[in-house]
């Protein structure tokens, strides 16, 4: 097991490294010179065209005319001793942006995830079990319908139906529990839908293993041939999809959490992006990506306390 | 007295390609204390008897007839009503020790709750795991209980599965094809659990297998299904030495010890059952009537499907 850990952490850390050499070329190799569009964005109009003088003054303040190699090594130099940089557009250390704007948005993953999560498991036991009945094929196109549609759509029809029509939720904002529903909803609905359809088939094909015949023939009621057997072993591939969609949810609350106004690291990112504010743009990636990595790895953990089979050696 | 009565057991599936009549009119009783096996080659519809018996067929399965347990109407029953019966007065030996237990649940647990069906008290649970599986010579019993099923090897699984069916001292067992994909050591400990319940003289087992060697060590009552129907029925020693219908005699001459004697052709698909006789075309001395489909008649205290016996 502790040789486990330490192989686990070594990836931890390669893959760390590695992502932040590709966040790092690939924000500078983005087209539109950085210099240029800070300039427009902290001086003038963005409409308007930056003068040279202006670009120049602007590279030589925020070191954009350094070699790129030297600017990486800086950028990963500072964060090795804890320091993530200073952002330009908003003239605040990454870290404080990071505190202010990271826990909303956890909690909107976390609230999204949990919702997709129960959601999907019992929608997709439901549908199981109900095999070629009416409910089932509703759930079915349900689910492609949700698999489909894109987030941001969603998002605005949630908010015309719910807000505006109904007038049941708050448009946007986030000042009171009711503010998220939305929001969450409009996230989670994508990993609702896949792990409706991963535990519907994953149901159906445990439902024919011999152990659940057996489980039956022993005299169990259905409920607990059902809770006790088939369940805990129909949730299996379903965690694989919790882990993987983990990052989906994180990548599509840059979206949700701009519609929302949501004051979470995603509608900052946005903003960064737009600004080419590198190193917020960089550090914020890698605090996203560390978080992904923490979650696969206590996915991987709990596959272990789950199934019995799995050893880490 | 009979334990178990099965009469005109219908059994079919609707699919795309027709109806198929995995059993047709089967008729035949254990009496209490017998060893009762029915022999059959794959899709002889042997095996969904068993499942008929146990409520444990695929719901698409349309069954008719009548099985009766210990006089009692089973068939068309509830499955809330007939859940009471399972595990403790009818319960089933699996066919795949392996798959049927379950891989995320300790051994002693999948013990213990058969006893919890049956009403046992929580805290005597694990008193009574340790017993019975001390009493399937498991040297370690405790160990045992806190392992996972793949912790243990092929012949424990089969012990614990037996021990499992045997956790309620049911009135009945039904076994399906208990020697399946084993191998040799683990088929052979097996037959010798199947002869010591024999010897024990109290158990009732039906018995679906097509091991053939298996049947004639332990069976009280034979019976020989082909595409679906019985075509022979009798006591185990008479229709082993000396077969009546055409086909159980060709089963024989198959054995190895008889000369291993191949049956030409193959059993018609259940889909497309001929009008007649369904052995016709296999028969070594067929009849003209064929097209009369046979009906089950006594000869010789057996009962045999064949117009020519």
């Amino acid at each position: 097991m502790h040789h486990y850990l330490i192989k686990r952490t070594a990836y931890l850390i390669l893959t760390l490294v590695i992502a932040s050499m590709f966040t790092f070329v690939v924000v500078n190799a983005t087209p539109g010179e950085p210099a240029e569009v800070l300039a427009r964005h902290l001086y003038i109009g963005l409409e308007e065209v930056a003068p040279p003088e202006l670009i120049a003054e602007v590279s030589e303040r925020y070191d954009l005319n350094k070699p790129l190699l030297q600017q990486y090594l800086e950028w990963v130099g500072g964060i090795l001793h804890g320091d993530l940089g200073h952002s330009i557009l908003f003239n605040k250390p990454v870290d404080r942006l990071l505190m202010l704007h990271l826990p909303p948005t956890i909690l909107l993953t976390a609230v999204a995830m949990s919702f997709a999560t129960i959601a999907g498991l019992v929608l997709g036991i439901y549908s199981a079990l109900h095999q070629n009945k009416i409910s089932d094929h509703i759930i079915r196109v349900g689910t492609i319908f949700s698999v489909s549609m894109p987030g941001f759509w969603v998002a605005v029809m949630l908010i015309l139906v719910f807000s505006i029509w109904l007038g049941l939720t708050p448009v946007s904002g986030y000042s009171g529990p009711q503010y998220i529903i939305l929001p969450a909803i409009a996230l989670g609905l994508h990993t609702m839908a896949s792990i409706i359809r991963i535990m519907r088939t994953s149901m159906l094909e445990t439902m024919d293993k011999p152990f659940v015949t057996f489980a039956k023939a022993k005299g169990l009621p259905m409920r607990r041939v059902i809770c006790s057997h088939a369940c805990k072993n129909a949730f299996l591939p379903v965690l694989t999809v919790i882990g993987m969609s983990f990052g989906a949810l994180l990548a599509g609350s840059v979206v949700i959490e701009t519609i929302f106004s949501w004051p979470g690291i995603g509608a900052m990112l946005m903003k960064a992006i737009s600004a080419r504010d590198l190193v917020l743009i960089e550090s914020t990636i890698m605090v996203i990506v560390f978080m992904f990595l923490i979650v696969n790895f206590v996915i991987d953990l709990l596959y272990h306390v789950i199934d019995p089979r799995i050893t880490y050696e | 007295m009979n334990i178990l009565e099965v009469s005109e057991l219908n059994v079919a599936f609707p699919t795309r390609r027709g109806l198929v009549r995995a059993s047709q009119n089967v008729n035949f009783s254990v009496k209490e204390g017998e060893i009762c096996v029915l022999i059959g080659e794959t899709g002889s519809g042997k095996s969904v008897i068993g499942q008929a018996v146990l409520h444990l067929l695929p719901q698409n399965a349309r069954v008719s007839g009548s099985v009766r347990y210990a006089g009692e109407e089973i068939l068309l029953i509830s499955e809330q009503k007939f859940s009471r019966l399972r595990g403790h007065e009818i319960s089933l030996i699996p066919q795949n020790p392996t798959g049927s237990l379950d891989p995320l649940m300790r051994c002693g647990q999948q013990v213990a709750e058969v006893l919890d069906v049956c009403g046992v008290p929580k805290e005597e649970h694990s008193s009574r795991t340790t017993s019975i599986l001390s009493a399937l010579s498991f040297s370690d019993p405790e160990l045992v209980a806190a392992s996972y099923p793949h912790e243990l090897s092929g012949g424990m699984r089969q012990r614990l599965t037996t021990g499992i069916a045997l956790a309620a001292s049911p009135r009945l067992l039904v076994a399906d094809e208990p020697t399946k994909g084993l191998d040799y050591a683990a088929r052979k400990r097996t037959i010798e659990m199947f002869l010591n319940l024999k010897r024990r003289g109290t158990d009732s087992v039906l018995m679906i297998t097509h091991d053939l060697e298996l049947a004639e060590m332990i069976a009280d009552q034979a019976g020989v299904l082909y595409s679906g129907e019985l075509v022979e029925f009798g006591p185990a020693a008479d229709v082993f030495s000396s077969p009546l219908h055409p086909y159980t005699k060709g089963l024989m001459a198959a054995l190895p010890k008889n000369g291993m004697t191949p049956m030409p052709g193959m059993c018609p698909g259940l889909a497309q059952l001929p009008d007649g006789c369904y052995f016709h075309d296999r028969c070594p001395t067929p009849c003209e009537e064929n097209h009369v489909h046979p009906l089950m008649h006594e000869v010789c205290g057996r009962q045999v499907r064949c117009s020519r016996c």
